[in-house]
């Protein structure tokens, strides 16, 4: 683990960047395949094609893909995975305000079950 | 639905899985890591690189065809499973090790799978839904 300040609050920077780039690509991937109105089939998909939400989701993870890189570079894979599992959260968090996605019980339970299962995978490496 | 569903998270855990247990095979045959051409050359001369390149693209096709319809805060989560099939077949390929904790964790992400697969079926059972659109 990092000691030194200045390398904390780097980590801690690419978290937070790491946590808004994937919630954010992941709404994005949402808000392009969740359009009604782009019909079906490969016509579906020349729509999604023709729109920027599929690109900056597309784009979102290209970034992110460096910005881990980083992040692993300074810390181990372990407390990586165990980090990124708020991102499940903040994925269902979001998903309730943007897309009015119902939190039922059933649901709220499944999600954080899979957010401390992918953490206690984190802290066994 | 229910088979959409089903048949489609298995399918993205095939296409994640390949991608990620290729990564791992490519990035061993490419050792030892450079900043460099050479390294380049060497990560896209072995086969397994374009494994990665193959799970990748089948994954993002799959993944847009299930969030048509599934909610992305459920879905997302689900897609986790990955990390349990990436734990179980790196005990076979890579001879890791499975620790208690690891299994524990595993079968703590199983179990909040199901518990999304029933959220659906009851939501589906009971004719409601809760992300349909009004028509």
């Amino acid at each position: 683990m990092p000691t030194d300040g200045s390398i904390s609050a780097l980590v801690a920077g690419l978290w937070l960047f790491n946590v808004i780039l994937d919630t954010g690509g992941q709404l994005a991937f949402k808000a392009a395949a969740g359009d009604r109105a782009a019909g079906d089939g490969l016509a579906r998909w020349k729509y999604m094609a023709a729109r920027p939400w599929l690109w900056l989701g597309v784009g979102g993870y290209v970034i992110e893909f460096l910005v881990w890189i980083a992040f692993l570079s300074l810390i181990p894979l372990s407390e990586g995975v165990l980090l990124g599992s708020i991102n499940i959260v903040a994925v269902m968090v979001a998903g309730r305000f943007l897309f009015g996605e119902k939190l039922t019980r059933l649901r709220v339970i499944g999600i954080l079950l899979v957010t401390l299962g992918v953490a206690i995978v984190g802290l066994a490496a | 639905m229910r088979r959409f569903y089903l048949f489609g998270f298995l399918l993205l855990m095939a296409f994640d899985t390949l991608a990620q247990i290729s990564f791992k095979y490519a990035g061993t045959q490419a050792l030892p890591v450079q900043a460099s051409v050479a390294w380049l050359l060497r990560v896209f001369s072995q086969p397994w690189v374009y494994g990665a390149v193959v799970g990748y693209i089948g994954a993002f096709f799959t993944w847009m065809t299930l969030l048509k319809h599934a909610p992305i805060g459920p879905a997302f989560a689900a897609s986790h499973l990955e990390v349990v099939s990436v734990m179980l077949l790196s005990i076979w390929l890579f001879d890791e090790h499975l620790t208690l904790p690891r299994v524990l964790g595993a079968i703590v992400i199983v179990a909040g799978i199901v518990c999304l697969g029933a959220a659906e079926s009851h939501a589906q059972a009971v004719g409601d839904d809760p992300d349909a659109a009004p028509a």
